[in-house]
Order: structure tokens, then C-alpha cells, then sequence
């Protein structure tokens, strides 16, 4: 009787001990997963440059992806068509929410809304980019 | 209660899970608390018997501060790593129920302790600057460190009295110092590494600190013989440079020094040799050196595959169960389904750590909880190898499981680190350079612990029958003494031999002990002889009952069933004549049933009494063990010359013709009786057991046929009663009936008998030896029972062995 009580515990026990770790290693698969799906679902905000041309007027160009070049190389996101622009100017980067502008070390320096950025430093709606003579408007959806 | 089924695919807060993990863990170990409880009742088969309470003293404190623990981690860490507390709170209540299985005193100090370790750790939560100052002091703090581990050389002691003094304390409270040493290692190392570019080509410069101080470190922990800590040392620093470096020939340099180490330490210090030798071959020394490693293997077959339940093992065989051996005490109690779990519980550790150490916001950090599950890794690999014989043997603790408290207490303070580590969750992870270091050292634990899994597994099932049988598992002889051995019994069911005693205290006593040589004895230290031995599988009960019924019992209480009572030929009235004819003499006698076989009288002299087994009766020189019946060779001498005379007549014999008629009555073979029996190599001179000889002198008496020799009668199953066993052999005709009929023509009944005087070549033996052989037995017209006899007496002379044979024949017929 006593046995079949003792029995009864060890395959109860072993079954906690097994529940234990097997939710364990449910939970860490879960969270494996869900990581996926939130890194998958951490979108970029998109944004809207537009250059400032008096001459002419240029389309709205619009972003959705996490890195924007900009600079006179034709292969930039961003091509400028101005002599007092380097061939690789400026960088918009988006991470940690935010839209970060730094300089790529140009010749004739970035601003932002007029002051020079010396560090990457964060965009926001409304703000206007001055890469060489050319100037870029901000839009953030 | 909330549900967490897959539907619902929403976020669980780490608390929560943590809570869950935590009543699951509790859960457990309050099942193994009940099945401690009731264990004696279970091993004693009886509720009549003490409970195990005490260590229910233990499960309370476990509980009420686990609780603790987790109220403050719900205030201060809520957003930290929610599997690491259970984890180890898991593991720490398994060992400590282990613990208090083993000894309630060890159980009561371990019970302080967690106690003491828990309390550090829910302080600690509130504190989240810790890092910093440790990283801050890492030199304060190692040197310190260095200084106390280097103090115990000189104030060093021993709580257990004996063995390599690494403790300091007084009073009854001891510490370790080489304990929270590897922790401040693996701190520094970190710091160090950390406020350092190590990807630089000239490596070698920045090292030098850390090599100088590992180094002294290691110096301190030689001179202490404290290998496993030194290795584990050798490891981290190994672990930390490479981790923090990525350069791949340092781990290989690492291993190059520990071998090194390894094989110096071999050749100068007595521990490490000792350890190597047991290592590489444990089997030569059993009892000795390998002693520990030994028994502890065989605990591990014990358990096999499903353990033998809490409380109901032996896992007090293996010396300091409660700390080196901890392992095997859980491997024994809860088998390869515990001991899996246990490794799986280990590998969460180690993964955990290592996620924390790649989110970790700053390299400091990093190094820190990569070194930390390093360490954890390391040391259990280190210690569950050590018992599994995959590693040699060091002395290291099993975290958070074994008894130990500085091991305790610095366990729960890397598990503080960690868990704080992980509450920053707002941190970006820091940059990450080389990610295969990290992988390497992660994949290197993993694979440590497969291979500790697989060891397990060869050892729980496919070598646990070997081991088990062996002569020098004690479980066989404890086992006897809960479940009752079958008993020897003669041919009216007189007891030879039997058990007396109650449940768990059964002793196995010899109510005829004149007959000791034959039957032999059963006994926790002397092992078995005798039928004892040969019959051992029916007496233990693992023969002549049902596979289920053995298996059930085997997992219901770790033992065999019940064993089966055996009935041997042997007629006591008629042995207690032969016995007393033979006291005094040196020699045997056999009478047996010349038609049936069943041997009547088999009495051998000088013998022993198996009650009172001792040292002088195996190293007495006239052998009391043997059975000279089976076992005594003596020479032929003339005793043969009747089967040629009645074979051949008066005729002169070839050698070859003799030797096709010896064949023909056996003599060259050993009898088949169920008992150890001798048999002679050379065929010239000949020589003969009484048991031997026998055989052929029934044949006189049956006229022509020889029989089929028999011992052992039957065996009573529980199922089927009392079951015939068959003959081993299978009578047959050895003489014509005429030649024997010739023979006694003239002999004038109702028995024939002759005697024979045997004498081994003296220039051989150092004392010249001879025996009178006597035989006889009934006519072959006889119209009673037909008997035979036959004697063998050592340097005594033809008439005494005639008379003595003549009156065991007439005691019999009468």
C-alpha cells in the first residue's frame, strides 16, 4: 500500500519535475517568437524629403526603409545636383524610434535648421537639411 | 487563473512566469518531501515504523524565503530574467531534500545556509548599483580574495577533520575562500578586459596583470591540492581571454597549461596521481583508491532508469555523498529520468546567462554574465563528470545542489548578478565585435553536458546488470536484509538453512553447520559459496518467478521478491551419523541412491560454522572451505581396480582400453550437482573427487547403469508450488551387467565394498600424502533401496575408511 502511495509520488514528482522544464522551454521558444515577430514589427516611419528649389519644382520623395543617403554619387537615395555637395554627404538613420541625421564628413559641413550637426541628431517634422547650397524639407508621417 | 494556452498569443509578464515556474518547483519538491516522509514505511512494509519529518524543517524555510525572494524581485527587477530564480531555487530545494535524505545535521547547517544565501540575494535585488562597484574595486576585491584563499595555508582546516584543509572559520562556521575567489576572478577579468582594445596584434603585453595574478591564484590553489578549483580557474581565465579577444589559439595554449599542469602535478603530488590512477583504471583497486568513484557508479546502475525513489536507495554507500557525490545520490534516487532533468535544469543556466551576456549594454557586462554561466557550466560539468568517471575526480562543489555553503552563498551572488543584469531591458546591446567567441564557449558547455548525458546513460542501462552483480555492490547484501532468502531445506523439509529475524533486520542462520563446506554461506563481507552461491539466483527470488512480478517488486521497492525455498537430497538423519563418524578426520562422504542418484550424505572435513564466519577460516591451513567431497583431488590409487576386473576380467588391460572405460564412468568429467566442483587436468596418475568416484560405484550396485547425479531436489514458486529441478545429467550404461554379476558372485551380501590406498609421488609434494578410498553399496539383487557409499580419508588407514563407509551404508538401511 505504502509502496503503491511512494509509486504514485515519484511519477507525480517526475511529472512537475518535467512540467518544470518543459513550460521552461515553451516559454523560451515563445519568446524566441515573439522577438521575431516584434523585431519583424518594428517599423520604419516613413519620411518625406523635399528639396527646396525655387527654380523648379521637384517631386516629394518618400522613404520607408531604415538608412538614407544623400549626396552628389549618383548612386546616393538622395542625389544633389550642387557643386558645394560631397559625393557622400549626410545620412539619415532610423533606430531607436527615431530619424538620426549624421554628416559624412562633407566638405562643406550639414545643418540642421541652420546649426551645424557635429554629432548625429534627431529629425524631427518640420526640420530643414542643408547639405552644400541645397535644402531639404522633413516630413514625418 | 489566467490561461497561457496557445491562443492566447499575448505577452506574459516576466513575473508571472516566474510565479508559475516558482509553484511548480515548490510542487515538486513537496511531492518529494511526502515520498520522503512515508520512505521507511515503504522499505519496512509496514506503517508500524518512525516517519521522516525533519526534513520538512528544511521544505519550510525553502518556501517561506523562495517567497520572499520573489516579492522582492516583483518590486525592484520586475522586467528581469524570470527562469533563472526558479531554476536555481529548483535545484537548491532538490539538493537540500538530497541533503537532508543523507543527514539531518548536514540538512540543518545546508537548511541555514540557503537561508543566509536567500536573504543575500533579496537585500542584493534592491541594490542595482552592485556592478559598478565591482567593477570599480576589482582589484580590492580579488586581492582580498587571493589574501584569504592564501591564508588558509597557514589557518587552513578541515570541518570534516580530514582531508586537504581549505577552510576558514571557527566555532562551527567554516568558509571556503576559493569559492567566492572564482567569482572575484571572473569580475576582474571582465573589468580588466573590458577598459581594454583586445583586438590589437600585440596581445601578449596587455595580459601580464591578469596573468600574473590567475597565475598566483593557481600557485595558492597547487599548494592547497585543490585541483578541481585550479582547473575551473584555468578554464574561466581561458574562457574570459578568449571571449574577450576572439584569438583561438589562447583557449588552445589554455588547455596546453592544464595538461601541462596536470601531468607535473602527476609526478609531485600524491593527490592528483591518485586521482589519475583511479581514473584511467578504477577496476584494479575496487576497495581502495577507487573506492569512492567505484561505488559511486554503481549507485548510478542502481537508479537505472527510473531511480529507486527518494529515501528508498543507498546513496550513504558513497563517501561524502553530501557534497562531491551529490549527483549520485539524485542519480541513484531519481535514475536517468531525474539525472536528465538535472542536466536540462543546468543547460536553462547556461543559456540564460549567455542571452543576458549578448544583451548586455556594456562589455563589461558582457564578459561578466558569459564568465558567470562559464563558471556554473564549467564546475557542474567539472563535478558530474568527476562521478561519472568521464573526468578524474576533483573535489569541486555541484552549484546550488551540493552541501557547501561559501558554494552556496556565491552561487546565489552570481545569480544576483545575472538577475540584475537582465532587468535593464532599455539598454541597447553594446556593440559585439566577434560573436563566435561567445557561441564557442556556449557550444563547448553544451557539448560537456551531452557527454556527461550519454556517460550517464551508458552506465543506468547498458552496464548497470554488470555492475550490479558485482561482488563488492553492498545493495545485494542490504537488500537480503529486507527481503527474506529462501531456505535450504532436506528431503522431509528439515531446515539446513534459513532466515530468522524481522523486516530489515533478516539474518541468515545455519541450523545444521556441520555441513558449512557444502552448503557454504551468504554474507555482506565473505560474499558466497557453496549451494548459497549456485542456487543464489532461486534464493534471492530473481529465478522461478514471474519477469513482472521481479520487475514490479524491483520498482516498488529497489528489491528482488521474496525467495524460493530449495529442497535438497540430502536425508539429515543419516548425515548427522555420517558427521559424527567424521569428526576428527580429514576426508568426505558421499552416500547416494544408486538408482535415482539423489546424493543422501555428502560430508566433508574439517569444516566451519557459516554462522561465524571470520578471517582464520579463509586462511586456516586445512582448508575448512573446501568441499572435499566435489572439490578434493585425491590420487586413484588401486580403488579402480574393480571396474577393470568387472569390464575386463582377469585379463591384462591396454592403456587405451582403460581410458575408453574411465570415460565411460565419467571420471574425466565434473559431476553436474549444482555445486563448485574440481576436476583434474592430467589423466596420469589419475586423481578423483569423492563425487566423481561415486558415479561409477553405482553402477556395481545398479548392476551396469550409471545414474544421473542429483543435489537439488526442487524449488517452491509462489505460482506452481513445488517445482521438480531436472537432472543435469542423463544416466546411462557404463558396465555390462554380466561383468558386474561376475564381480560378485562369490561376495556373499548384502553389500560389496572394497577399499584402495592412493599416494601422491612425494618427491613432488612437500608432505607425501596418501588416502584410504573406500566403496561399497547394496548387490545388484538388493530388493530395499540401493545405496552406495563411497570414502575418501587423508593419511588414515583402508580398514578405518571401510568400517566407517560399511557403518553410514547400515545406518541408512536401517
Amino acid at each position: 500500500m505504502s509502496a503503491l502511495l511512494l509509486l504514485g509520488l515519484r511519477i507525480l514528482a517526475a511529472a512537475a519535475l518535467y512540467a518544470f522544464i518543459g513550460w521552461t522551454l515553451y516559454l523560451l521558444w515563445r519568446s524566441l517568437q515573439q522577438e521575431a515577430v516584434f523585431l519583424s514589427s518594428r517599423k520604419v516611419t516613413p519620411l518625406k524629403l523635399q528639396i527646396q528649389d525655387s527654380r523648379q519644382s521637384v517631386p516629394i520623395l518618400r522613404f520607408t526603409q531604415g538608412s538614407i543617403l544623400i549626396g552628389r554619387d549618383p548612386t546616393c537615395d538622395v542625389v544633389l545636383e550642387d557643386a558645394t555637395a560631397s559625393a557622400h554627404h549626410a545620412r539619415l538613420t532610423f533606430h531607436h524610434s527615431q530619424w538620426w541625421l549624421e554628416d559624412l564628413q562633407s566638405t562643406n559641413g550639414t545643418k540642421l535648421n541652420g546649426e551645424h550637426v557635429e554629432t548625429p541628431a534627431i529629425v524631427v517634422n518640420g526640420d530643414n537639411i542643408q547639405c552644400g547650397q541645397t535644402v531639404l524639407l522633413v516630413e514625418l508621417e | 487563473m489566467t490561461s497561457y494556452g496557445l491562443k492566447s498569443n499575448r505577452y506574459l509578464p516576466p513575473v508571472t512566469i516566474q510565479s508559475r515556474l516558482l509553484q511548480l518547483a515548490a510542487f515538486f519538491l513537496f511531492l518529494n518531501a511526502c515520498a520522503l516522509t512515508i520512505s521507511p514505511a515503504v522499505r519496512l512494509r509496514s506503517w508500524e515504523v518512525d516517519l521522516r519529518w525533519a526534513h520538512w524543517v528544511g521544505l519550510a524555510a525553502w518556501g517561506l524565503m523562495v517567497f520572499w525572494v520573489h516579492r522582492q524581485f516583483r518590486r525592484y527587477t520586475p522586467d528581469a530574467d524570470p527562469y533563472l530564480l526558479p531554476v536555481a531555487a529548483l535545484l537548491a530545494g532538490w539538493g537540500l531534500l538530497s541533503i537532508w535524505r543523507l543527514d539531518v545535521g548536514f540538512g540543518l547547517r545546508q537548511t541555514a545556509w540557503l537561508m543566509l544565501s536567500l536573504t543575500i540575494l533579496s537585500v542584493g535585488l534592491k541594490f542595482p548599483q552592485n556592478l559598478d562597484i565591482l567593477r570599480r574595486y576589482k582589484y580590492l576585491f580579488l586581492v582580498s580574495g587571493l589574501f584569504l584563499t592564501a591564508l588558509t595555508l597557514v589557518l587552513g582546516s578541515n570541518p570534516g577533520g580530514v582531508g586537504p584543509r581549505l577552510w576558514l572559520g571557527c566555532c562551527g562556521i567554516y568558509l571556503q575562500p576559493s569559492e567566492p575567489l572564482k567569482l572575484l576572478l571572473i569580475v576582474y577579468l571582465s573589468a580588466y578586459f573590458a577598459g581594454r582594445d583586445m583586438t590589437q596584434a600585440r596581445l601578449l603585453p596587455l595580459l601580464y596583470p591578469t596573468l600574473f595574478l590567475t597565475g598566483l591564484a593557481l600557485l595558492i590553489l597547487f599548494f592547497q591540492r585543490d585541483l578541481g578549483t585550479a582547473s575551473i580557474f584555468v578554464f574561466l581565465y581561458a574562457a574570459s581571454v578568449y571571449m574577450a579577444s576572439g584569438r583561438r589559439f589562447l583557449p588552445l595554449l589554455s588547455l596546453l597549461a592544464l595538461v601541462l599542469l596536470i601531468l607535473i602535478g602527476y609526478f609531485l603530488v600524491d593527490v592528483i596521481q591518485v586521482r589519475i590512477d583511479t581514473w584511467l583504471d578504477p577496476w584494479s583497486d575496487p576497495s581502495g583508491r577507487a573506492y569512492q568513484i567505484v561505488q559511486s557508479v554503481l549507485a548510478i546502475a542502481s537508479g537505472g532508469l527510473d531511480g529507486r525513489g527518494l529515501g528508498m536507495g543507498a546513496p550513504g554507500l558513497v563517501p561524502v555523498a553530501h557534497s562531491d557525490f551529490i549527483f549520485t545520490t539524485i542519480g541513484e534516487e531519481y535514475g536517468l529520468t531525474g539525472a536528465m532533468a538535472l542536466f536540462a535544469l543546468i543547460a536553462v543556466v547556461i543559456l540564460r546567462g549567455f542571452v543576458i551576456a549578448l544583451r548586455a549594454g556594456s562589455t563589461f557586462r558582457r564578459l561578466l554574465a558569459a564568465g558567470i554561466a562559464a563558471y556554473f557550466g564549467a564546475q557542474s560539468i567539472l563535478i558530474i563528470g568527476g562521478n561519472l568517471r568521464l573526468l578524474p575526480l576533483t573535489g569541486v562543489t555541484l552549484p546550488f545542489v551540493s552541501y557547501g555553503g561559501s558554494s552556496l552563498v556565491t552561487s546565489f551572488l552570481a545569480l544576483l548578478i545575472l538577475i540584475q543584469m537582465s532587468n535593464e531591458l532599455d539598454e541597447e546591446p553594446a556593440p559585439l565585435p566577434q560573436p563566435t567567441p561567445y557561441l564557442h564557449t556556449a557550444a563547448l558547455l553544451g557539448l560537456g553536458i551531452a557527454a556527461c548525458a550519454l556517460v550517464y546513460g551508458w552506465w543506468a542501462t547498458w552496464r548497470a546488470d554488470d555492475l550490479l552483480t558485482r561482488t563488492d555492490n553492498p545493495r545485494r547484501a542490504i537488500a537480503e536484509r529486507f527481503v527474506p532468502r529462501g531456505a535450504l531445506l532436506d528431503r522431509r523439509n528439515q531446515p539446513i538453512a534459513s532466515v530468522e529475524g524481522t523486516i530489515g533486520s533478516y539474518r541468515r542462520v545455519y541450523h545444521y553447520p556441520r555441513l558449512s563446506s557444502v552448503v557454504g554461506y551468504t554474507h555482506p563481507v565473505y560474499g558466497q559459496a557453496g549451494l548459497e552461491r549456485t542456487l543464489d539466483p532461486y534464493l534471492r527470488g530473481l529465478q522461478g518467478v514471474p519477469t513482472l512480478q521481479v520487475w514490479w517488486e524491483h520498482l516498488l521497492y529497489g528489491t528482488p521478491p521474496a525467495g524460493l525455498h530449495a529442497r535438497l537430497s540430502l536425508d539429515l538423519t543419516i548425515q548427522v551419523i555420517a558427521d559424527d563418524q567424521m569428526s576428527g578426520k580429514r576426508g568426505a562422504v558421499i552416500l547416494m541412491n544408486a538408482q535415482t542418484g539423489e546424493i543422501l550424505v555428502m560430508a566433508s572435513h574439517p569444516t566451519y560454522d557459516a554462522n561465524q564466519l571470520d578471517e582464520t577460516i579463509f586462511q586456516a591451513s586445512h582448508a575448512p572451505l573446501l568441499n572435499r567431497a566435489t572439490q578434493g583431488l585425491y590420487p586413484a590409487g588401486d580403488i579402480l581396480l574393480p571396474f577393470l576386473r568387472a569390464e575386463y576380467g582377469q585379463r591384462t588391460v591396454s592403456s587405451s582400453e582403460q581410458e575408453l572405460l574411465y570415460a565411460r564412468l565419467g571420471l574425466y568429467e565434473s559431476p553436474q550437482i549444482r555445486l563448485p566442483t574440481s576436476l583434474s587436468d592430467n589423466r596420469t596418475p589419475l586423481r578423483l573427487s569423492p563425487a566423481q568416484l561415486i558415479r561409477a560405484a553405482a553402477a556395481l550396485s545398479t548392476g551396469g547403469t550409471c545414474p544421473a547425479r542429483q543435489l537439488v531436489m526442487a524449488v517452491e514458486t509462489p505460482i506452481q508450488g513445488w517445482v521438480i529441478l531436472p537432472a543435469l545429467e542423463q544416466p546411462s550404461p557404463c558396465l555390462s551387467a554380466e561383468g558386474v554379476a561376475n564381480l560378485f558372485a562369490e561376495v556373499p551380501g548384502p553389500f560389496w565394498g572394497y577399499t584402495g590406498r592412493g599416494q601422491s609421488a612425494s618427491e613432488q609434494q612437500e608432505t607425501s600424502e596418501s588416502v584410504a578410498w573406500f566403496m561399497g553399496g547394496t548387490l545388484p539383487g538388493w530388493q530395499g533401496t540401493p545405496l552406495v557409499v563411497v570414502v575418501a580419508l587423508e593419511n588414515e588407514s583402508r580398514s578405518l575408511a571401510r568400517s566407517l563407509g560399511l557403518s553410514v551404508l547400515e545406518a541408512a538401511i536401517r
